[in-house]
């Protein structure tokens, strides 16, 4: 049976010594979450996702959800689950103090969310549905919603959805058929079917509120059209409680690949009372900007099952006896050797390594830059910090994504036949997995946003913003010898980053078809090349601390070592996708519809 | 769902255009009056009806039935007891088998497009005769008359079944620990004890008597893998005039719950003392398994081309259908809501993708194929030689290739799909389930590469690569014309690169045997691209040369699917030669406990 353990010792490296959370907090007004109160809440964190909520996972997966006539229940011991972590507040760390929340900063509850999910990542759903719902509330919401609603969300006594996806549309949401026809107190009528809604419906709490995409009844076709509501499960009472049912049903549940313990809901909205939120026909806007929270928490999920993964295949990895090393018996009084001393098994592992903690790194990254969007006081950082997200936020969705399919696989794979049995817990990781490169905007829609809205509707501008770190950075360690010829590659991918967009962007001028041509391998790209960043920031902090002198030499060896291993073994890919995407549409698009 | 249409129209073009088989078949004594291009085809029209209309639609309801255990008892999903007897009233399980004991002697170029519809429309069923092929392999190759005669009949006619019982808890690669033991009895028998795990098919309902070929060591046998033998357990004993007898000590304890392949029953088998008989000579189990494994193992990675083709069905066909946003260049069916999701670059780019990978595979298999059938039948010593090395070296890249292949291709199939990938009813999740058994079983992906590069390369200091080598060179050569260049020059280029990196770890593997293990895996993948640039050259040059007779635009889909292949697929042979060269030195600066 797998376990997990939070892997407090890589948390604390990324965010002490390398992105140092803590200057940061202060910079931002955030002291509260001094290091000790940081230290305390993520020793709780790990117990509380290694013990209770690790041990659910498996389980959940076996039983599943069910639905009796419209009532979804959860497996055994998700509800007692859900109230402990309720009662412990982990949903409202980061929600406002006014609400309820405790206040702390975004970054804090991003690394407390990857325990929470590596632990059981159809669990975290539940309150990560929440937590965007809240968002988008909080934004957009008018005093008088944010107090009614806030103050239940944010503690997690109720939860909340997002009711985007309908039969006929998931990318396409311009092409939306629920409806919404005003009422005259003010509220409108709500109807229509949504599908694929994550906890639309479930029993771990006493109501859900949903957010529902609908059109006017004149409002105008396509995007600009839609307009956002608020659906309660259950009305609000004169005081705010829970009080008569809506009329708004689960159909059914979908039977799934994975992540089966979340509820995932056919929504029928049947003259459902509900409350515009923001502005009439600018749903999607009021969407959009809590989405680089929301892709960001979905990226990470490539790393939490990865991290899972890695946890069980080390183990098994040093456990597992199997032929004897190409050079010799390493444990002669055994059978034969543990697979470790394989090098085809150390490829694999260390693949999983180098991707999870890149990825850690630039979730944390990202997560810091959340904070300074939102926290900072000066303007001018809070934009830049805003910048930088709309640049990273499709690439953490994406990459995170794909490179956490490949590492669950490889997680697998080390285990040979066992890794196809269920018992083990490694199918399951890639099973749930799976479903991250396609909801929240699937991968190829992250690749399209990047390249044709963000850098190239940007003229270049938000990919520059970002290329000016790497070069100061690289600039910044110009002397360093041990990592000279890293630092080198680094500014040299640095500036073909500029070059092959300089490229495309020429080609789109005749022909727009060259966008999604080279989108997907331009973001592939883009995150090898973000992920050999934060390697060398690592390894150099951890060159620091071994020149330092340090008790934890294994730790920053390691840390040194497996930035090698990136560079000489995973780095190389960057250039397939520039060939790639060098070839352009043509090959792409010749053919007709019928030839394939 | 997309229903399952065997891909008849692109088999005939790769066997009888692309490499004109019947061509082969004539020149091989032993096939020649075996078969013609005329039965071939009415065998390949009746494969693809069994499998389309009998087989396919028991796909989706025997992953969500699974098979049952119920007390040593297994029963398989509904409809697969009646499915596989019509299967083997067919003749089909005896396909490739030896004439002399009742099998139709087919050769293995055409049994390789069979064995691709029967994974493509049901892999769990594909595996119930798949495995009893393998076991027919072994025992006719190395069983003694009476054995060959008291079962190989049965058994090519679907009436018995086979297994292959390897595995143990404790070794699957590391077949030299195993425990079962073999104890000799007077009369010239053995009784075989011992425990047998992840056993295929090791017990169901489909047969009326299960024959079990199973590893074990008699006592006094050397330790490791030389101390090996090959035994016939059968579930029911066979008496002397053939008719069913005692049923033996050899029972399923429980059957595995796995990520796919859910109606093949993946079995714990206890040998209980259980009656068996000697396979080949003492101590020389494991070779007489490896003498059938190159056809087992192409077997096995064509599991991972029949997935990625009914991935691709469906895949393209809702690509068709579904109406998702505009054209980057503008409304391409302005009457409708929006324009199907074939027209998005990003589209196209996953099922070109996976277009190309299939049929690149297909075309590999084949070949392959055909280097086992000149292997086997050829009577002139050279091209014997040479279609032997050339099936020892490509065996393990056609397995572990084609399955990485598949997974991808499977993949690209859900994501195609969207959110509808996910959910099950739709196929596309189960077919990347199912497709994933195929990296680890029949010897991982990552044993399969240690095979090519070391026994099969390194070994020998590049000798069967260079056979290779040259065939391809040879080709470049001969289609030097200008029409061809887009696709011999890359194809040049690729052919070079692959020799550079092969010397040069056969160079570095002198002083440091990990740089074997260390390469392994990406240098068959770069190989895996260069061998299909080769396949996908071939193509392109039938393509070319009907051009002028292509109707529907089929070869003009050949032809651009060639180039999107080169253009797109084949550049990522540099980034993994990159990661080739780098050597096993990033691999072992950690200690364990760094890890
Ligand atoms: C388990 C699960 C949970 C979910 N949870 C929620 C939820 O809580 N709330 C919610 O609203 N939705 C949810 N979804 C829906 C999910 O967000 C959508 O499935 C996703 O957005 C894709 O939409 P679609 O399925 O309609 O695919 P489609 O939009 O039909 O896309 C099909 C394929 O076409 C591609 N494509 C489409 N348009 C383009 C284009 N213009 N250019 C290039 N490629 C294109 C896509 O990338 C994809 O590969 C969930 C889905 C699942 C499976
Ligand atoms: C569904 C299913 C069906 C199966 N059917 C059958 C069957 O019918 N009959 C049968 O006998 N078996 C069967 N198997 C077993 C299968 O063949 C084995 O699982 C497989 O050979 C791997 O062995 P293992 O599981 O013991 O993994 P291990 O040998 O423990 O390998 C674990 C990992 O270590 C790696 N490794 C091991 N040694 C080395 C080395 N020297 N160098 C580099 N890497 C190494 C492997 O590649 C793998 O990644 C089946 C398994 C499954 C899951």
């Amino acid at each position: 049976m797998p376990e997990y353990k939070a892997p407090l010792r890589d948390m604390h490296f990324v965010m002490d010594e390398v992105l140092d959370f803590a200057a940061s907090y202060e910079a931002y007004g955030l002291e509260d979450a001094s290091p000790d109160l940081v230290n305390a809440i993520l020793e709780e964190g790990g117990k509380f996702a290694g013990e209770v909520l690790a041990p659910l996972n498996r389980t959940g997966d076996e039983e599943g959800c069910h639905i009796d006539d419209g009532v979804v229940t959860t497996p055994k011991g998700f509800k007692e689950a859900y109230q402990q972590y309720v009662d412990n507040g982990w949903g409202s760390m980061t929600g406002s103090t006014e609400y309820g929340g405790q206040g702390l900063p975004f970054s804090l509850g991003l690394v407390i969310s990857e325990m929470v999910a590596s632990a059981n990542y159809a669990f975290s759903m539940y309150p990560g549905l929440s937590h965007g719902c809240s968002a988008a509330i909080s934004a957009h919401g008018t005093q008088e919603q944010k107090d009614q609603y806030l103050s239940k969300l944010t503690p997690g006594t109720w939860t909340g959805t997002m009711c985007l996806t309908e039969p006929h549309c998931g990318t396409d949401l311009g092409l939306i058929k629920t409806r919404a026809v005003p009422e005259s107190d003010g509220s409108y009528k709500i109807t229509g079917t949504k599908i694929f809604i994550s906890c639309g419906e479930h029993d771990m709490a006493e109501n859900i509120v949903h957010l529902v995409l609908a059109k006017l009844p004149d409002a105008p076709a396509g995007t600009k059209g839609i307009s956002l509501f608020i659906v309660p499960k259950f009305l609000l009472d004169a005081n705010g409680e829970k009080g008569e049912r809506n009329t708004l049903k689960c159909g059914s549940i979908e039977h799934k690949m994975g992540i089966k313990a979340s509820a995932t809901c056919v929504m029928n909205f049947d003259d459902a009372t509900g409350y515009l939120i923001g502005e009439a026909n600018k749903g999607l806007n009021c969407m959009f900007t809590m989405m680089n929270h929301a892709r960001l928490g979905t990226g990470m999920q490539g790393l939490c099952h990865g991290e899972a993964s890695y946890q069980s295949a080390l183990v098994y990895a040093k456990d597992r006896l199997q032929m004897r090393s190409l050079t010799g018996a390493k444990e002669p009084e055994k059978a034969a050797d543990p697979i470790i001393v394989h090098p085809d098994v150390r490829r694999m592992l260390l693949t999983m390594k180098a991707f999870n903690e890149g990825n850690r790194a630039l979730t944390y990254y990202t997560a810091q830059l959340l904070d300074q969007a939102h926290y900072s006081k000066d303007e001018g950082e809070r934009a830049n910090a805003d910048a930088l997200l709309a640049f990273l936020t499709p690439i953490c969705k994406a990459f995170m994504t794909e490179t956490g399919m490949e590492v669950t696989s490889l997680g697998m794979q080390v285990f040979g036949g066992h890794g196809y049995i269920r018992e083990w817990g490694q199918e399951q990781q890639m099973r749930d997995c799976r479903i991250a490169p396609i909801y929240e905007g699937t991968n190829g829609i992250q690749a399209l946003d990047l390249l044709g809205r963000k850098v190239l509707g940007s003229q270049g501008k938000l990919l520059s913003a970002f290329t000016k770190q790497v070069h100061k950075f690289c600039q910044a360690n110009e002397g360093n010898s041990q990592f000279a010829g890293e630092l080198a590659k680094l500014n040299q991918l640095n500036t073909q980053w500029g070059e092959i967009t300089q490229s495309i962007a020429g080609r789109a001028m005749q022909n727009r078809e060259e966008v999604g041509a080279c989108s997907m391998d331009f973001l592939m790209f883009s995150g090898y090349v973000i992920h050999a960043f934060m390697w060398l920031k690592m390894a150099i902090v951890a060159q620091q601390q071994l020149a330092a002198g340090t008790s934890e030499e294994d730790f920053y060896k390691a840390k040194v070592a497996t930035q090698s291993f990136y560079f000489k073994r995973l780095l190389p890919r960057a250039q397939a996708h520039v060939e790639a995407l060098n070839s352009g549409a043509d090959s792409l698009m010749d053919m007709t519809a019928e030839q394939f | 769902m997309a229903d399952y249409k065997a891909p008849l129209r692109d088999i005939r073009f790769v066997l009888n255009e692309v490499f004109e088989a019947d061509a082969l078949w004539q020149s091989l004594p032993g096939l020649d009056g075996a078969i013609d291009a005329e039965t071939a085809d009415a065998m390949l029209e009746e494969a693809g009806k069994i499998t389309s209309q009998t087989i396919a639609p028991l796909n989706r309801s025997g992953d969500e039935e699974g098979a049952q255990w119920n007390a040593g008892e297994v029963t398989t999903p509904s409809g697969f007891k009646a499915a596989f007897k019509t299967y083997a009233e067919g003749g089909w399980v005896g396909l490739g088998g030896n004439p002399e004991y009742g099998g139709l002697g087919m050769p293995k170029t055409l049994g390789v497009q069979v064995e691709e519809m029967v994974y493509g429309a049901n892999n769990s069923f594909a595996l119930y005769p798949a495995l009893t092929a393998g076991c027919c392999l072994a025992l006719d190759a190395h069983g003694s008359e009476e054995l060959k005669q008291a079962y190989l009949p049965n058994m090519y006619a679907g009436i018995w079944s086979g297994t292959m019982c390897l595995t143990e808890p404790h070794c699957g690669t590391d077949l030299g620990i195993i425990r079962t033991k073999a104890v000799p009895e007077a009369d010239g028998s053995y009784l075989v004890t011992g425990t047998k795990i992840f056993i295929t098919g090791g017990e169901h309902d489909l047969t009326e008597n299960i024959i079990h070929l199973v590893l074990a060591k008699l006592p006094d046998a050397p330790a490791g893998p030389k101390g090996i033998s090959l035994f016939l357990v059968p579930k029911f004993l066979v008496n002397e005039d053939g008719s069913m007898g005692e049923r033996n000590p050899v029972n399923c304890g429980s059957i595995e719950h796995k990520m796919g392949i859910k109606g093949s029953a993946t079995c714990v088998m206890n040998f209980d003392s259980a009656r068996g008989y000697l396979v080949g000579e003492v101590n020389k189990g494991l070779n007489a398994m490896f003498t059938m494994m190159n056809y087992e193992r192409l077997s096995i990675g064509i599991q991972g081309i029949g997935c990625s083709e009914a991935s691709y069905q469906s895949a393209v066909d809702y690509a068709r259908e579904r109406i998702q946003s505009r054209a980057p260049t503008g409304a391409v069916q302005p009457e409708k809501a929006a324009d199907p999701i074939i027209v998005h670059p990003d589209v196209r780019r996953m099922l070109l993708t996976m277009k190309a990978m299939t049929e690149g595979s297909r075309a590999f298999s084949t070949y392959v194929g055909m280097q086992l059938d000149i292997s086997k039948y050829a009577d002139e010593p050279e091209s014997k030689k040479k279609g032997e090395d050339l099936v020892a070296l490509l065996t393990p890249v056609a397995k572990a290739f084609f399955t990485d292949v598949g997974l991808e291709n499977c993949v690209h199939g859900q994501q195609v799909f969207g959110g509808h990938g996910y959910i099950r009813e739709w196929g596309q999740e189960q077919l990347v389930r199912d497709v994933r058994i195929a990296q680890i079983y029949e010897g991982t992906n990552g044993i399969q590469a240690l095979d090519l590069m070391g026994r099969k390369t390194v070994a020998n200091g590049g000798a069967f690569f260079k056979v290779f080598a040259e065939e391809v060179r040879n080709f470049v050569t001969e289609n030097s014309a200008d029409a061809m260049a887009e696709f011999v020059q890359p194809l040049a280029k690729a052919i070079a690169n692959l020799e550079e990196l092969t010397a040069g770890v056969i160079e570095r593997s002198k002083s440091n045997p990990n740089e074997v293990g260390a390469a392994s895996v990406e240098y068959l993948h770069v190989f895996g691209y260069t061998a299909y640039a080769y396949m996908w050259a071939k193509m392109a040059k039938v393509a070319l040369s009907k051009a002028e007779a292509d109707e529907i635009g089929f070869y003009s889909a050949k032809l651009g699917t060639a180039k999107f292949f080169f253009q797109r697929l084949l550049p990522r042979i540099h980034s993994l030669s990159e990661s080739v060269n780098a050597g096993s030195e990033s691999l072992y600066e950690l200690d364990a406990v760094q890890f």
